[in-house]
């Protein structure tokens, strides 16, 4: 392997690790405020994909990708909203909730993704890449598109990150996660806020179909490899650490990339897999996990 | 045996009485054709509902057992040549092996990692059968596999009629497997297991073992129903891995009631027989049926068997299966 | 009288199945700072839970200034003043201190106070100001004793109870405590106090009232002079 296929198969590797970071983020907010995992984080990743492209792309309404991307992302937070209403909240004083929604959020997945195949139908769609062109970046050359992806990741989440840390209803998000009664005893809304994290959450996975929309087809089942990958990434890092799963997902991702090359596109999930049950087996809360 | 006569155990003999003397009273195909489909939802709903419901492992690698089945008998079958009458068991064995090889890393963990797991190992296989495209035949599956035939009789033949019998025949003997099962000393501890892990642990029940048990014995009869299924189907398709299979038997043994086995077998016949009916809908279909999950579980978590054992009134034991239920949370 | 502060009329609640207060009644008058007191498990943190409306009453009404509380949400009975420390509690515990401080003044009335209530904390528990930048896990049993009464003064409280601040402290601390809880009874916030330490409730309230079974077995002014060996035998003898 010479310096430049090195050099690809590192930045591709970096360009999926952003993507798996934004998605597996908001499977881990959820994870700690609510103590619930997500399964239809995969399918808002499709949908806000779709919404970004009926309202931006040539083919759809062609409002062009700034109004597309706000659209997206308004009706993100709304459908996660939504979804942490009818899925979540019925069923959070339950002593099984974490079965229950599994299975709620899985139906909730089969919803939308048939959904998006009524509205959308299964023909291949694609956005148009945010930036068109390629850059020469290290020996080799990459779509603007991915530098775009490789840079906006780490913003958003230092952005997700600084709101958590510093803003108040981002601690009241960390504190309502580590004791309901006290943040019901200091006033907050405990609903609104854990609300408020699921839409966060949705945002943050149609951000990442957004990106994905323009690297491959957008079909109604967009979503379903990504949220595999963002799970594996989830059981890497521990659910529960923000820090934890960003890390994980970029060493997910270059592997993933490394075993593409050298391993081939066919055996790379068993490698991934076979990679996550190691971890599993020397540390059964993750890598980075402490519950 | 005095009360193999009474009460519910009436009931399903009744039951079955009426499911064996339907095809010469019925002569429709088609009806047969949809009750063989529900033999074999039946099947995997109430063997999932071994691991799921009574010994509360979050098992949703399942349908991965299922297609092992499936898949495992096509290939023994069409490839190899062997006869179906023999691929049809070994797919049960086909199906412990996939539930083997999830175990081992199964053992160790807790709730939410369980479901993580075993989800990932169903999309793996899922991922590994649109690959091998020589062994499986990718996305477009395996096509015409062998029948069943006694000698040059095919028993597709008559309007399925011998495949009704089979099928019928498969989900009793599942049924008394899972019926003996959950009443033994092995159903008895799993359910301690459950309800109080350190308790049972405390009392020598091993973890690790009880966990691999269930899971194996709970893959042997859904291997089995699937190497049914795509010896009566004629097709092993990757489309079982989709999430509509899995929203099917889901919502089966959810309207059925966990932790009961006849109530799944139950929830199978009327999902089935809905399902069907909105055939014509497309993904409708789905849109309805994942819509009606969420509402049982909102409005009816006990499920049919629940209903049915109040209308017992069994009383000492009812509600137990909205109780039980409950208790799962606790792995 | 003045109208009380506190009006609590023949509650009953439970959980679940079980009731575990019948029919309490008491009241926190104006300019005074109320004691209870009584075995364990008797409900004395679940008539706590209730007047913040963790739980809702089966029966019976809260008042609070003559407007009626039994109904409304925690968050309503924060923001109308009524803070609860909650007994043997470590807040948040990945948060640091500081942050746990502030969240305390998280309700809409204490938000312009902050800055002043937070100098206010730190004067009174300067130990707090030292951790400030630790995970309130980190603390120890006295300090996170001090961070939970210290986020309850955040939230600007017009009534403080306090749940057992004591539990399982040294006696040194305790003192420590006692002189704290004084100040802050002593600055005109009115309290109502929960302890098992009798002296400890001697010095510190106005009234007594005495939780067992559920229902409020002896009514004490604490200035009068009163048999301390009956309430010893209360406490013990018939159990
Ligand atoms: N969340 C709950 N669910 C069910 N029962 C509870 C719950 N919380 C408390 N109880 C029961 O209610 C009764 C009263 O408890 P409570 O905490 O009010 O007692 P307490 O007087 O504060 O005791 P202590 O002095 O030990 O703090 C106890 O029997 C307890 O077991
Ligand atoms: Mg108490």
């Amino acid at each position: 392997m010479d310096i430049g296929t090195a050099q690809s198969v590192l930045l591709s590797g970096i360009v999926l690790g952003s993507l798996y970071a934004l998605m597996a983020t908001g499977l881990s907010l959820i994870w700690t405020t609510l103590g619930i995992f997500n399964f239809a984080h995969g399918v808002f990743m499709t949908i806000g994909a779709f919404i970004a492209w009926q309202i931006g792309a040539d083919l759809g309404w062609g409002m062009g990708p700034a109004a597309g991307i706000a659209v997206a992302m308004a009706a993100l937070i709304g459908l996660g909203c939504l979804s942490e209403f009818i899925l979540v909240r019925p069923f959070l004083r339950r002593p099984d909730v974490v079965l229950v929604a599994v299975i709620t959020t899985l139906s909730a997945a089969i919803f939308l993704e048939n959904s998006a195949l009524l509205v959308w139908g299964g023909r291949y769609k694609q956005l148009p890449p945010l930036i068109e062109g390629k850059v020469g970046m290290l020996s080799t050359a990459i779509s603007t598109h991915e530098v775009l992806i490789i840079a906006v990741a780490p913003l958003t989440l230092f952005a997700l990150w600084a709101f958590l840390k510093f803003a108040r209803t981002g601690s009241a998000i960390r504190a309502v996660a580590q004791n309901r009664e006290s943040a019901l005893l200091m006033g907050m809304n405990v609903p609104v806020l854990y609300s408020l994290a699921f839409g966060l959450s949705a945002a943050l996975a149609g951000f990442a179909g957004i990106l994905l929309g323009s690297i491959r087809f957008i079909t109604p089942g967009l979503g379903n490899e990504p949220l595999v990958k963002a799970l594996i990434v989830a059981i890497f890092g521990g659910l529960g650490s923000l820090g934890g799963t960003i890390g994980a997902a970029y060493v997910i991702g270059l592997m993933e990339a490394i075993s593409m090359f050298f391993i081939g596109l066919y055996w790379t999930p068993a490698v991934l897999f076979g990679v996550m049950i190691s971890v599993l087996l020397v540390r059964p809360t993750g890598l980075f996990g402490k519950r | 045996m005095r009360d193999l006569l009474t009460g519910p155990n009436l009931a399903r003999l009744i039951c079955l009485l009426i499911l064996i003397l339907l095809p010469l009273v019925v002569p429709s195909p088609y009806i047969r054709h949809l009750l063989i489909i529900t033999f074999i939802y039946a099947m995997v709903a109430s063997n999932w509902d071994l691991s799921l419901g009574y010994a509360g492992v979050f098992n949703f690698g399942h349908i991965a057992f299922f297609a092992a089945g499936c898949y495992g008998s096509a290939i023994l079958s069409k490839t190899i040549g062997i006869t179906p009458w023999l691929t049809i068991p070994l797919a049960g064995i086909i199906g412990v092996i996939a539930a083997l090889i999830v175990c081992l890393p199964v053992l160790r963990l807790k709730g939410i990692y369980v479901v993580l797991v075993t989800f990932a190992f169903s999309q793996l296989c899922f991922q590994l059968v649109l690959s091998q495209e020589e062994i499986t035949g990718g996305s477009m599956g395996m096509p015409l596999l062998p029948p069943l035939k006694i000698g040059d009789y095919n028993f597709a033949r008559d309007g399925k009629f011998g495949y009704y019998y089979v099928g019928l025949f498969l989900l009793v003997l599942s049924t008394i497997y899972l019926h003996r099962l959950v009443r033994s000393r092995f159903g008895t501890s799993i359910v301690a297991l459950r309800d109080n892990e350190d308790y049972a642990i405390s009392r020598g029940i091993s973890l690790a073992r009880q966990r691999m048990l269930t899971l194996g014995l709970s893959a042997f009869f859904t291997g089995v129903a699937g190497g049914f299924y795509s010896t009566y189907v004629r097709v092993a398709s990757p489309e079982i891995f989709g999430f509509g299979f899995l929203s099917l038997a889901l919502s089966m043994l959810l309207l059925g009631g966990l932790n009961s086995i006849y109530g799944p077998i139950l929830g199978a016949f009327v999902i089935t027989l809905l399902s069907e009916a909105m055939v014509d809908l497309g993904p409708m279909r789905f849109l309805i049926i994942s819509a009606l999950i969420i509402l049982m579980l909102l409005f009816y978590p006990g499920g049919l068997n629940n209903a049915l054992q109040q209308a017992y009134k069994w009383s000492s034991r009812s509600g137990a299966a909205a109780r039980l239920f409950r208790t799962n949370a606790r792995n | 009288m003045a109208e009380p502060i506190l009006d609590v009329r023949e509650v009953s609640v439970g959980y679940g199945k079980t009731q575990v207060l019948w029919d309490i009644s008491l009241t926190v008058p104006e300019d005074q700072r109320i004691g209870l007191f009584g075995p364990n498990g008797h409900g004395k943190t679940t008539l706590l839970r209730t007047i913040s409306g963790l739980l809702r009453p089966w029966s019976g009404e809260v008042h609070l200034r003559g407007e009626r509380i039994d109904k409304a949400l925690p968050r309503a009975i924060v923001d109308r003043g009524i803070v609860q420390v909650p007994q043997g509690n470590v807040l948040f515990p990945e948060l640091t201190v500081a942050e746990n401080l502030r969240l305390g003044a998280y309700c809409r009335r204490a938000r312009p106070r902050l800055a002043d209530n937070l100098a206010r904390v730190y004067d009174l528990f300067p130990r707090l100001k030292e951790r400030r930048r630790q995970q309130a896990k980190t603390l120890s049993g006295g300090e996170r004793q001090m961070l939970a009464i210290g986020a309850g003064l955040m939230g600007e409280p017009t009534m403080l109870m306090l749940d057992e601040p004591t539990l399982g402290l040294a006696p040194k601390l305790k003192d420590e405590l006692l002189e704290a809880i004084g100040d802050i009874a002593g600055s005109g916030v009115p309290l109502m106090l929960v302890e098992q330490d009798l002296e400890f409730l001697l010095a510190l309230t106005d009234r007594l009232y005495m939780i067992n079974h559920g229902v409020v077995a002896l009514d004490l002014d604490a200035s009068e002079s009163f048999d301390h060996d009956q309430i010893i035998q209360m406490y013990f003898g018939k159990e």
